[in-house]
């Protein structure tokens, strides 16, 4: 089964996660949305951590630690960021975190990653402004984005031919950039969700 | 004198860096820390290994070579046990006073 959905608030995730497994459905995939297999109804706690990896050894380490202490590495990788542990041993915690400080932490390093692309995008956005690349006049005349010659004194079927053919690479040609806006909002969205979570996380009981 | 910032040290980071006297790996360092403040200080997993991150940073422990293939060794640097000490220093005078106040 698939289902597509996307967290901010980890403990949310975590929660639904548990349900997920309470129905008989365990989570094995989370690439793009989540992909359950069927299980046996059963209660599986979950939690998530965020972190990213200079090297394959560090990430193995830091996955020992937590399989040392009966927490199995179940999804993540060492870049991905969402590292994701099933508790496997009773005698084991009911959290990776033993404190409200390193719980609320993992919000700021996702956060600190999400400014890094933010800006990243920023900088291109710029770049492509200053070298006369987004032409905000085809906002108002999307006409000159169609380079087809003699498109416009067409008629009939040759013209919605010629004019359905070129559209794609209009839009690409003219509206593109905008994607580099778009991200930066979701981004600067997810920075300051995060950051609410953050100060929540630490005034929990 | 001018007291150094980062103290005084959490109680987590305390028996972190006591538990590195000797070297260990990230498990044997929570066994360790629940042992010696008897049972009062269990770190979880994530926690810890935040800790380990931010002590290395500090330059109070460091990773130190092992056979192990899957787990990191830590042992504590010299500035660590300088740390300890200053620690040390700090808690014995609030007991010496504590005691003597209360007596």
């Amino acid at each position: 089964m698939h289902i597509f959905k996307i967290f901010i608030d980890y403990t949310k995730e975590e929660k639904w996660l548990n349900e997920m497994s309470k129905k008989g459905y365990e989570v094995i995939n989370n690439s793009f949305g989540y992909t359950f297999k069927n299980i046996n109804p059963e209660d599986i706690t979950y939690r998530i951590d965020y972190r990213t990896f200079k090297t394959k050894q560090d990430f193995i380490d830091y996955c020992t630690v937590f399989e040392d202490s009966g927490w199995k590495h179940i999804l993540g990788s060492k870049s991905s960021g969402n590292q994701y542990f099933k508790k496997v041993s009773e005698n084991s915690d009911d959290d990776i975190f033993s404190d409200n400080i390193s719980k609320a932490a993992r919000y700021k390093r996702a956060s600190n990653i999400w400014l890094t692309f933010a800006s990243s995008y920023f900088v291109i956005l710029i770049s492509l402004a200053l070298t006369g690349a987004i032409n905000l006049n085809a906002f108002i005349n999307p006409k000159e984005l169609y380079f087809t010659p003699g498109l416009w004194e067409a008629t009939g079927l040759t013209f919605w031919k010629k004019f359905l053919f070129e559209t794609p690479f209009a839009l690409g040609r003219g509206f593109i950039w905008i994607i580099f806006p778009i991200s930066i909002a979701i981004y600067l969205y997810c920075i300051l969700k995060a950051s609410k979570l953050y100060k929540k996380t630490i005034k929990d009981k | 004198m001018k007291r150094d910032k980062n103290l005084p040290l959490t109680e987590t980071t305390f028996y972190i860096l006591l538990a590195l006297l000797e070297r260990a790996h990230g498990y044997l360092i929570m066994q360790k820390v629940e042992e010696l403040s008897d049972g009062h200080v269990r770190l979880a997993a994530g926690t810890l290994y935040g800790a380990i991150e931010n002590l290395i940073k500090l330059k109070f422990i460091m990773p130190v070579p092992s056979d192990d293939k899957r787990r990191k060794v830590y042992l504590i640097t010299d500035k660590g046990r300088e740390i300890l000490r200053f620690d040390l220093e700090r808690i014995k005078h609030m007991a010496k006073v504590t005691e003597k106040a209360l007596k």
